[in-house]
């Protein structure tokens, strides 16, 4: 059989389209409207932070190619199952738990928006919630198919709406007003965190290094080429911002990206923008539910997580991690904590999860290295641990800075903090008393590799139910 | 100039990707040789529980190559970056010394008979 694979084109194309989302767009205009042209400096070294966490993962999947998992599991063999618990479960479900409100939110505002309707924009993002919900449950992912087609319309969009908007090519009126509203460069060095969910989410390329061309050379380089083209997107879009939407405005307006289609191009720039973000929203809302309540089934499956998260319906459908995660999505975005005033704030939380993660993904290299120096592997980042060491500064620098206000920051890492604090207790105990492991003991690589088998899983299940009289339904993953 | 022999054991699904990795780096000539063999787990599958307490001989290829001992350090390189997967079963390599080589056509021997 002769299977086309993905060339490099195709790899960055699908790795722009995963990282870009309609958040992003919210963070991007938050974070112009605070500090301006300075934002540039606050892009530019989260991206840089961003390229090392890439390049971390490309070495780690130089070591441990073609794994699906990806970060779960160079945690496992880097880490052990303690670490992997809290961070997949913190890291990815946590997180996640929370991007989904925010796109949800991001699809209300811009309902009202666009309709002038006087639903709230709460109900209005339970309601396309519950219909994604249903939609997977009948284990229809129609989504999928058009997935591509909405991440080309947003990255387009962007890029063109940033371009009209840098060049005074728009309908709209332009502004005066200064670049910089600020003239310390600490102010953008500082702001790192706020651009980091601009570049969040590159590890996703990792799982389609099995259907790629030479992924040796165009994983790693489909990453870097991914993060640089976004980078220069949102900078065209913030000189697009500078040109055509007041600062102050940009900051007080709950739905900024579409405040900024209408200054450009009127009406037409509303209606383009508007729709872009409804398709985007539903887009990555669903695709995180598709994708979470898989993850549940497949960490279930490794017995990282309550068998019931396998149960599946006669669609096929995970269906109680499918209800569970969407009970959770709608009670936040019922009780308006996903609301535009508080979605900044969200991000934020949501970030430290993945900043957390990102950092335990260059201590993995660090380990592995150290642990198996003769490895051949086919990207090496040079100088030895300096690079993964930069990054994994950088990372606390961001997360110490997360907020500018002092307030919000001791607010943010709290209940980060709380919420670390119950996973780590869910893990300790998971680690303990079901996958009776020590919990800092990690797995070997061929071992975690093995797990890629179905087969893996299949014989331990047959000896469970052998050994058990059908009364197991989970996996030792040892 | 010295010569050696390396010999590379591995599963069957790597020959193409070697063959066209080795050619990239000019080595002119390779033999290959169908086998069955077992390493270190006496043939257990990586997803087996339990390791085989007898041998398991499994089918491999063997591929015999006789080069200038200067390429051996680079040949070896590009084959464990070619044969690396992580999973067990990626090969061996096996590198020794070779006292002459003639060929028989022209009666050329030692490096002269590999160019």
């Amino acid at each position: 059989m002769n299977e086309k694979k993905l060339g490099l084109f195709s790899v960055v194309s699908t790795g722009v389209g995963l990282i870009v989302a309609t958040t992003c767009l919210m963070s991007l205009c938050q974070g112009s409207a605070a500090i301006g042209g300075m934002f540039i400096v606050s892009i530019v070294l989260a991206c840089a932070l961003n390229m090392i966490t890439a390049a971390s993962l490309a070495e780690l999947n130089a070591l441990m190619p073609n794994l699906t998992g990806g970060l779960a599991q160079y945690t496992l063999a880097g880490l052990g199952p303690f670490v992997t618990l809290v961070s997949m479960v913190g890291g990815y479900i946590v997180c996640n738990a929370l991007m989904a409100p925010s796109e949800g939110a991001m699809f209300g505002l811009a309902i009202v928006e666009l309709t002038g309707t006087a639903i709230p924009s709460s109900v209005i993002s339970v309601a396309l919630t519950v219909i994604l919900i249903v939609i997977n449950l009948m284990g229809v992912d129609m989504f999928a198919k058009i997935q591509d087609i909405v991440a080309f319309l947003l990255i387009g969009s962007l890029l063109l709406l940033g371009i009209i908007g840098m060049i005074g090519a728009g309908t709209g009126v332009q502004v005066s007003q200064p670049l910089n509203l600020t003239g310390d460069i600490m102010d953008g060095i500082n702001m790192a965190a706020a651009a980091f969910w601009l570049f969040i989410g590159v590890e996703f390329i990792i799982p389609i290094a099995k259907y790629v061309d030479n992924p040796k050379r165009n994983i790693p380089v489909g990453m870097f080429l991914s993060l640089g083209i976004i980078c220069i997107i949102q900078i065209v879009m913030l000189l697009g911002l500078h040109n055509y939407t007041n600062w102050s405005e940009l900051a007080a307006s709950d739905t900024p990206h579409i405040l900024y289609g209408i200054s450009l191009l009127g009406n037409a720039g509303k209606v383009w923008v508007g729709l872009v973000t409804v398709l985007a929203a539903i887009s990555t809302q669903n695709s995180v539910i598709n994708s979470i309540t898989k993850i549940c089934y497949g960490m279930a499956k490794m017995n990282m997580l309550p068998s019931i998260f396998q149960k599946t319906n006669k669609n096929g459908s995970p269906y109680i991690g499918i209800l569970l995660y969407g009970a959770v999505i709608v009670a936040i975005e019922a009780t308006g904590l996903a609301s535009a005033s508080s979605l900044g704030f969200m991000i934020l939380v949501a970030s430290v999860f993945w900043m957390v993660s990102y950092i335990i993904s260059h201590i993995n290299l660090l380990v592995l290295r150290r642990r198996m120096p003769k490895a051949p592997r086919t990207f090496r980042i040079p100088l030895g641990p300096v690079i993964p060491v930069i990054g994994i500064v950088g990372m606390l620098y961001m997360i110490v800075n997360i907020s500018t206000d002092p307030a919000e920051r001791a607010l943010i890492l709290t209940i980060d903090a709380i919420i670390f604090v119950i996973l780590a207790i869910y893990a300790a105990f998971w680690t303990k008393y079901k996958l009776k492991m020590p919990l800092f003991k990690p797995l070997s690589i061929e071992k975690v590799m093995a797990m890629e088998n179905p087969l893996y899983f299949e014989v331990r299940k047959r000896d469970s139910v052998r050994m058990k009289g059908n009364k197991g339904n989970s996996v030792p993953i040892t | 100039m010295s010569i050696s022999r390396v010999e590379i054991i591995t599963s069957m699904s790597k020959m193409d990707d070697l063959r066209i990795e080795l050619s990239k780096i000019s080595v002119t000539g390779m033999t290959v040789l169908q086998a069955l063999g077992c390493g270190v787990q006496k043939g257990t599958l990586e997803y087996a529980i339990k390791e085989n307490t007898i041998m398991e001989l499994l089918p491999k290829q063997m591929i015999i190559l006789i080069v200038p001992t200067e390429k051996v350090a680079k040949i070896e390189d590009v084959v464990k970056k070619c044969l690396y997967t992580g999973h067990i079963g990626d090969g061996k390599i096996f590198v020794s010394e070779v006292t002459d080589v003639v060929r028989v056509r022209t009666g050329e021997d030692g490096a002269d008979a590999l160019d």
